[in-house]
């Protein structure tokens, strides 16, 4: 389990995430994805991969979360990282 | 007439509306569990501890733990009336820490007699197989039937680490509880928990030697 949590901060640092602990989510403004600490802890590595690896245009925001985020909570999260 | 103040506000309200209850539980826990411990404390060894100590949730922490709750640790501003603050199962808490660890299951099995209706939630280790960190349940008692109480089982050296990162880092500044869920950080904790185990398993064994040496 201790080797999962150093290869998943490895697949978010390589790919240039930062954490927000008072939101308790990794974010990369450039690709405008977020990763919910919960989501990160459910998931396999593979599955972290995977979803760091998809396609993003950078416009919107996109939340990778286990319970899709309210629309109140994505806009106080895109508010928070902006 | 709407009510215009924010979740935050309305939890504070509700959190002072619940605290002669939150006290009560707490003072309750406390002395039972002492009352409880009472017989296997008095055979302790010179060595030998139980400590049981209860606390009361503080407002702030408390709306700032539901808060962090919620994925994304970010309240639904559309839904102010799904939070309250009695889903939080820890605003009155009494832990037992127990040194050396042996003795844990003692301790734990007289609790669980008592409240065996509670809810078991352990405090999982980080790695697959590890025992739990700590043994901990949550219910109701005869002091409130508003606000449950948690009870906490835990190796002294553990429980201790955890007060001093509580004082040192958390209650100082609440905000960076969520630092502690970092990866980086979960690994350096679960190095800490290994070495605090190391720690002790050693200390016992030696005692032990020693035990059969004077024998």
């Amino acid at each position: 389990m201790v080797q999962a949590v150093d290869s998943k901060w490895q697949i978010l640092q390589q790919a240039g995430y930062a954490y927000n602990f008072d939101r308790m989510v990794y974010f990369n403004k450039g690709t405008r994805k977020v990763f919910s600490v919960d989501f990160v802890q459910d998931h396999s590595e593979h599955d972290l991969q995977t979803s760091v690896n998809e396609a993003s245009n950078g416009a919107e925001w996109r939340f990778y979360f286990n319970s899709p985020p309210p629309a109140a909570v994505q806009r106080e999260l895109e508010n928070v990282l902006r | 007439m709407t009510d215009s103040r924010t979740i935050e506000d309305r939890l504070r309200e509700e959190y002072f509306d619940l605290l002669p209850d939150i006290r009560r539980v707490a003072d309750h826990l406390e002395a039972e569990v002492k009352y409880l411990i009472l017989p296997m404390r008095r055979k302790l060894d010179r060595y030998e501890q139980m400590v049981v100590t209860s606390r009361v949730k503080g407002c702030e922490s408390a709306v700032d733990s539901l808060r962090r709750r919620q994925e994304g640790a970010t309240f639904d501003t559309d839904q102010p009336t799904l939070y309250t603050l009695r889903a939080l199962r820890d605003l009155a808490g009494v832990r037992v820490l127990t040194f050396p660890s042996s003795r844990l299951a003692e301790v734990d099995e007289e609790i669980r007699k008592r409240f065996e209706s509670w809810k078991p939630d352990p405090v999982t280790g980080m790695g697959e197989g590890e025992p739990p960190l700590a043994l901990k349940y949550s219910g109701y008692c005869e002091a409130s039937n508003r606000v449950r109480g948690e009870i906490q089982i835990v190796q002294m050296l553990i429980g201790l680490f955890w007060e001093v990162e509580h004082s040192a880092i958390y209650k100082p500044s609440p905000l960076l509880k969520g630092v502690a869920d970092h990866l980086e950080m979960r690994r350096c904790t679960s190095e800490v928990y290994k070495a605090l185990r190391a720690f002790e398993d050693q200390f016992e064994a030696l005692l032990g030697d020693q035990k059969l040496g004077s024998r």
